[in-house]
């Protein structure tokens, strides 16, 4: 499972960090940022949960 | 029906047949939802009857409205109505500009800025609840909700405690001018909030007078050294800035917090089942904000004619984006009117979205949070006084009268 986050669309809502520390990383501004574009085995119910949780649709779950 | 019961028997909102939505009287405030429903079912783009402004309520069409500050503008004069000589910083204008203070502000909101002061908080919460815990009873919005929201402003800004009814004060100036007021009128009223924007801006130039000669590691010294494209804030800028924290940052969490508590109160089972089971916690933050919309509506300014849901708003118009309507829309959330605190899909609009979202978010959720935590630490059951009917102000959905009791170990 990959996952891409639009930077342009993050304002700061923090809804993906907070659901899925093990996937989602927050920046100095609070905004999100990952570190691998991979999802770590066992987290795919967190991506996806994140994923629905972003107001600004910020998230991509691709499923491969 | 008898008259006691045409009495109680809520206002036609809204008046469907006029397409219109009073948005401002307490019944709605008190109880919002079934007014919500009715919008989004029959008149997705309503109007206003104070003002005569579109009102949007699908959940699509406020966040196509939030993404498009181009079209739905910040920038609006209503500084006569705030007591304010300037633009509030950074919520009264648009992006680019917008984007550029966002920048320098965001990090000092931050979730991993706001964890440095929850302790604080934390403390001051436990501190709150000693004074009455004993007692049995409480007037939460006076005893809890008021003092605490300003009590964690405080610390974050650097001021001190002693400070705290004076604060109350200027805010009450702006937002409730008319209290105290035997025959309040719009010109009195007017005068307060001038008189009381000029008192504001004199309190904060001290406090930036103080900092400059002696900095502290606190937000009022970081706002005077920042730099912005590597120049500091105008001292204009850093007044026009405080004075947005000193308005947005108090009443609404106390507003938040007094639905909360007044929905607890009278939800047992749903109460018990979050003292139960700590891993709710955050999902009942969530849901509490969906729910319960403290901030029901923001206002934008509409720039060009543009096309709704089918309606034609024109340049000039105020729009009011209905965020509590769009966070019960069954089109975005199943089963809107569930509160559930394990909704799996909860992406609601209770602090905005697009540029403008709510940069104190995430201090707001943490005051949420630890009160949600030592209060049912400490006082899991309780209920409203029987007899007692909660009133929720106008405008931001302040619980004005919630008397909560609950049994003593005496």
């Amino acid at each position: 499972m990959k996952v891409r986050v639009d930077s342009q669309k993050c304002v700061g809502h923090g809804r993906c960090y907070e659901i899925a520390p093990d996937v989602f990383l927050d920046d100095e501004r609070g905004h999100c940022r990952i570190e691998r574009d991979e999802v770590p085995p066992g987290q795919e119910a967190a991506a996806r949960r994140a994923e629905a949780n972003c107001p600004e649709g910020a998230i991509e779950i691709d499923d491969e | 029906m008898s008259a006691d019961e045409a009495v109680q028997k809520p206002p036609s909102n809204p008046d469907l047949e006029r397409g219109t939505v009073n948005l401002f009287e307490p019944s709605f405030t008190a109880c919002p939802q079934p007014v919500y429903r009715k919008l989004l079912e029959r008149c997705p783009v309503a109007r206003s009857v104070v003002g005569d402004g579109p009102v949007i309520s699908r959940y699509e069409d406020v966040v196509w409205a939030l993404r498009h500050p181009e079209i739905f503008s910040s920038e609006m004069d209503i500084q006569v109505a705030l007591g304010t000589e300037r633009p509030m910083i950074p919520q009264q204008i648009d992006p680019p500009a917008q984007t550029k203070y966002r920048k320098i502000l965001d990090p000092r909101f931050s979730k991993r800025r706001m964890a440095e002061i929850e302790p604080e908080v934390r403390s001051a919460a436990n501190e709150l609840i000693d004074r009455f815990i004993d007692a049995g009873r409480c007037q939460f919005n006076q005893q809890f909700a008021i003092p605490l929201p300003c009590n964690a402003f405080l610390s974050l800004m650097g001021l001190p405690q002693e400070d705290l009814a004076l604060f109350l004060e200027l805010k009450d100036g702006i937002i409730r001018p008319h209290v105290g007021m035997e025959a309040p009128d719009a010109e009195a009223c007017a005068k307060v909030r001038v008189a009381t924007g000029q008192r504001i801006y004199a309190y904060f130039e001290d406090v930036i007078a103080a900092r400059r000669a002696a900095p502290r590691d606190d937000l009022m010294s970081y706002l005077i050294e920042v730099e912005l494209q590597g120049e500091r804030l105008s001292d204009n800028e850093i007044l026009d800035i405080c004075f947005l924290f000193l308005l947005a940052g108090l009443d609404t969490v106390t507003a938040t917090l007094g639905c909360n508590f007044a929905y607890l109160a009278a939800n047992p089972e749903q109460r018990r089942s979050l003292v139960a089971d700590a891993s709710l916690l955050d999902g009942a933050v969530e849901e509490l904000l969906r729910w319960e919309t403290p901030v029901t509506a923001v206002p934008r300014l509409v720039k060009r004619d543009v096309e709704v849901n089918g309606a034609l708003l024109k340049a000039g118009q105020m729009a009011m984006l209905l965020l509590g309507a769009s966070n019960t829309d069954d089109g975005e959330f199943g089963n809107a009117l569930d509160v559930d605190f394990s909704r799996e899909r909860n992406r609601h609009l209770a602090f905005g979205a697009g540029a403008h979202r709510c940069l104190g978010s995430h201090l707001a959720r943490m005051e949420v949070r630890v009160t949600l935590e030592e209060w049912h630490r400490r006082i899991p059951e309780y209920e409203i006084e029987p007899g007692a009917v909660p009133t929720y102000s106008a405008g931001i959905r302040e619980v004005q009268h919630l008397p909560l009791v609950w049994k003593t170990g005496a």
